[in-house]
């Protein structure tokens, strides 16, 4: 099977070679024409702006994954060539008329300067460009997507959108390439069977295959500009000792083996450390994103284990697991003796209740429900038709998972995927999952458990005494209340209230970096920001 | 009196009513829901569209404005304040949480500003023309003209970070079980919200006090013989304080609002930081309730102003 979806992609890939992307516009927006795109990609000098706005903390981008493994030979880089761009632009017809509307979402200082640097840079090859920052429900102002996928009119108002795409699996680059996905590319035909070559197999090197050929189509035509690849900032004070234990994607959970880690005694003795990512009004359901919170890294196992890299590497709850050759039947063995922080036991029956349960939450991770949705029955149990999945059946500790359709990420899937206790939840509808009060004190598996949850104030974590890999050494973690992006770190690491922790805003790195107690490591994450062109005509 | 007091609670029904309805409405016109915010726009683009909306179905979201607006009101108006959208927690068990926070910290600044404004400014005007008083007047007019979140970020840098004297922010921490432990947390946020109303309350002061020592009542007093500590505090201080207990009973409220800028500053777990949050995510039911009850404090602040105004000053007749 494999090797037949090998020949099709390199089938595929000869049919793009031959195509390639017509030097013309092919609707009625000056953008649908890649000259002119390409001539946006070289009027900017991202090696500038990465050097200096933004301090070397960010990669300038080549392809829209930022692993080269997945480029074909001859990936242009597009290094800035502001000749290059005008001669482009000239060659497109473009006569300068038109100002451009650049919209971003993110509110921070140093995004308007980008846009700002963005604007110079533009109009020193002949581009007009204003750019806005979209308040309110952004999510509806960059989502819709045009009735008519090749000639618009484009249902989202701006030409470019300066965002990001966080991805643990790398299909989420690319999946919006299947038909009437995207609000801002024209259907690409050499794009549609790769996207669905690489969700229908679960073979790395079919999958690499399909990822070059898409990335090589998507670097030809200018369709998305990747800009530069964010990492992500581990600090840590010298409090803290891991002994030993990885760092990797904070983002999400990866063997970081917190229960092995010592914190120096404080001034009574008691080994406390600080962390920031404690609720603010509720503890959200780690289902939805997997690993940012306190609570979804410490207090929750999944079921299989990753590691930094996020590469599924082993069992967490799980003794042992396999899948079968086709790929189509998952069974894990649940390990002996496992409990709830509560003290009641961990069983098969909360594991199905939480993958079906999962699967019917409707903020559940895109990769992670995707994976759900896959299994057999699960439509049924969507639609309302079935109470439960007809593709899990439980013998003692063992689960087994039999797939409707196969999912490529299946390891990934249940490396993040943590069960709940089925008990708290009986008769709750999973749409309104988040709005239980189990959300205000959850009872988790993981090396912590929950002590103190006072919300918008503090979180206390305690090692779990029965956990499944002993005890942890830190006998309390207290964790401040923040989001993704602590506004109040800084102030806080000054003050030694944070021992542990992460941050992807650059601008925190250089004043982390000046505090004598604290160590900052970079860890590369699949987080690439990106110019979306909007190739639609726009009314 | 409370014929005056019973008529002015009765007037409050319909303004409530209405600025709620003009406040809910301003939400509808903001664009997104609170399910939209509920994902990063980074995320947006994977989700499934369809669970999105039943998810709105589910709490309520797809039904018309209107209806939407009567449930809410109708609720109210039974006691039920609803519950939070984003997680599902009542309304008023965030108001009980959050609410003894805002207080505190917003009765310490009343305090600590009442007592040095109404001192400052007396000082001020029994020496009018000096160097101390042109002193207070330049320090006041630089604490009503400085934003209160300049003066947290300076407080934080200098006394917690660089002098380590005072913790950062927060309100609390495990083992913190008096107030007496809380205390060393409230210093900082409640003198910086103090600072624009101190300023305040002592220019007010000084001009009143001003005008009461010009008084025949005060020149009578002097010609007594009274002892001049005396005609300053019992006579002209007493009539003084008249305008600057309006001035305090109207700041009230507004102090609930300043603290939402300085709960910001200093990580204070109240009402003003919850608001924040709330706005953000458009939790309506809970931006509802924060702003009914700002609403309400602003109507009840004004009432009380009046009634002590009555007590305080006997040429004040109610209702008249």
């Amino acid at each position: 099977m494999n090797k037949l979806l090998t020949t099709s992609i390199m089938a595929l890939v000869a049919a793009q070679v031959a195509g390639g992307a017509t030097a013309q516009a092919i609707n009625d927006s000056e953008l649908s024409d890649p000259r002119v795109r390409q001539a946006i990609a070289y009027a900017i000098d991202m090696e500038t702006i990465a050097e200096t706005l933004f301090e070397g903390a960010a990669i300038p981008a080549v392809g829209l994954t930022s692993d080269p493994a997945n480029y074909p030979d001859g990936m242009n880089t597009y290094s800035y060539d502001p000749e290059r761009a005008r001669e482009l632009l000239a060659e497109a017809g473009w006569d300068g008329s038109r100002t451009l509307d650049m919209v971003y979402y993110y509110p921070d200082e140093l995004t308007a300067n980008f846009m700002a640097v963005v604007q110079a840079q533009l109009a020193d090859v002949g581009i007009d460009m204003n750019y806005r920052l979209l308040e309110g429900d952004v999510g509806a102002q960059i989502g819709g997507v045009p009735d008519d996928p090749v000639n618009g009119p484009a249902v989202v108002e701006w030409d470019i959108l300066y965002g990001a795409r966080a991805a643990i699996a790398n299909q989420e680059y690319f999946n919006r390439f299947a038909p009437g996905q995207m609000p801002t590319v024209p259907t690409i035909d050499a794009m549609v069977p790769l996207v669905e070559a690489v969700n229908a197999t679960a073979d790395p090197e079919v999958q690499r295959a399909g990822y070059q050929e898409m990335e090589g189509i998507i670097n030809d035509g200018a369709y998305i500009l990747p800009l530069y690849y964010q990492q992500l900032y581990i600090f840590e004070s010298d409090r803290i000792n891991r002994n030993g234990a990885p760092y990797g994607n904070e983002q999400y959970n990866y063997n970081s083996a917190i229960e092995t880690w010592t914190v120096e005694p404080n001034e009574d003795g008691e080994a406390v450390a600080y962390t920031n990512g404690a609720p603010m009004q509720f503890f959200e359901v780690p289902w939805q994103n997997l690993g940012i919170w306190v609570h979804s890294k410490y207090v929750f196992d999944t079921i299989l284990e990753a590691d930094g890299a996020l590469t599924p590497i082993g069992g967490e709850l799980a003794e042992t697991y396999e899948v079968s050759e086709d790929g189509m039947v998952f069974t894990f063995t649940l390990q002996d003796g496992l409990t709830w922080h509560d003290g009641s036991p961990l069983t098969a029956e909360d594991v199905q209740w939480s993958i079906e349960a999962a699967a019917q939450f409707p903020l559940t991770h895109p990769v992670l429900a995707s994976t759900l949705s896959s299994i057999e029955g699960a439509d049924a149990l969507l639609a309302g038709d079935a109470d439960s999945m007809s593709g899990i059946s439980i013998d003692g500790n063992t689960v087994t998972i039999t797939f409707e359709v196969l999912d490529p990420n299946v390891f990934l899937s249940f490396s993040q995927f943590a069960p709940l206790p089925s008990s708290y939840f009986e008769g709750v509808d999973p749409l309104q999952l988040q709005q239980h009060e189990f959300w205000q004190m959850p009872i988790g598996s993981g090396p912590f458990m929950i002590e103190e949850a006072r919300m918008n104030e503090f979180t206390t974590l305690v090692p779990f005494p029965d956990y499944h890999r002993g005890e942890a050494l830190i006998e309390q973690i207290i964790a401040l209340p923040s989001a993704d992006g602590d506004a109040n770190l800084i102030r806080n690491a000054a003050a030694f209230r944070a021992d542990f922790g992460y941050s992807k805003n650059a601008t925190d790195v250089p004043s982390l970096e000046e505090m004598e107690h604290m160590t900052v490591i970079p860890a590369n994450i699949p987080y690439t920001r990106m110019f979306w062109i909007n190739q639609f005509p726009r009314n | 009196m409370l014929t005056y007091i019973a008529r002015r609670l009765l007037t409050l029904i319909p303004m409530v009513i209405v600025i709620s309805f003009l406040i809910y409405l301003g939400l509808e016109l903001t664009p997104g829901d609170a399910v939209s915010h509920m994902i990063p726009p980074d995320a947006y683009g994977s989700m499934d569209p369809d669970r999105l909306q039943e998810l709105r179905e589910s709490l309520g979201l797809g039904k018309p404005f209107a209806v939407r607006y009567w449930i809410w009101i109708s609720g109210v108006v039974q006691g039920d304040f609803g519950y939070s959208l984003a997680g599902g927690v009542p309304i008023a068990d965030i108001f009980l949480d959050r609410l003894p926070a805002t207080l505190e910290l917003s009765f310490a600044a009343l305090l600590i500003s009442t007592i040095l404004g109404s001192i400052l400014g007396t000082i001020s005007a029994l020496t009018r023309g000096s160097a101390t008083d042109q002193g207070l007047t330049v320090v006041g007019m630089l604490g009503v003209s400085i934003p209160e979140f300049f003066f947290g970020l300076v407080a934080i840098l200098v006394f917690a970070i660089n002098l380590d004297w005072l913790p950062v922010g927060g309100r609390t921490l495990p083992g913190y079980d008096s107030f007496w432990d809380r205390l060393p947390n409230l210093v900082m946020p409640a003198l910086v919200l103090s600072i624009m109303m101190t300023a305040g309350v002592m220019r007010y002061a000084r001009s009143s006090m001003l005008d009461a020592l010009s008084r025949d009542f005060i020149r009578t007093a002097r010609s007594k013989g009274m002892p001049e500590w005396r005609v300053n505090i019992l006579h002209g201080f007493r009539v003084a304080l008249t305008p600057v207990i309006v001035l305090i009973g109207f700041r009230l409220p507004v102090l609930i609002g300043g603290s939402v800028i300085i709960e910001q500053v200093f990580q204070w777990p109240g009402i003003g930081k919850e608001f924040v949050s709330a706005v953000r995510s458009q939790d309506y039911p809970l931006v509802m309730m924060v702003a009914l009850f700002s609403v309400l404090a602003v109507l009840i602040a004004s009432l009380i102003v009046d009634l002590l105004t009555a007590i305080i000053d006997p040429r004040v007749r109610l209702g008249e």
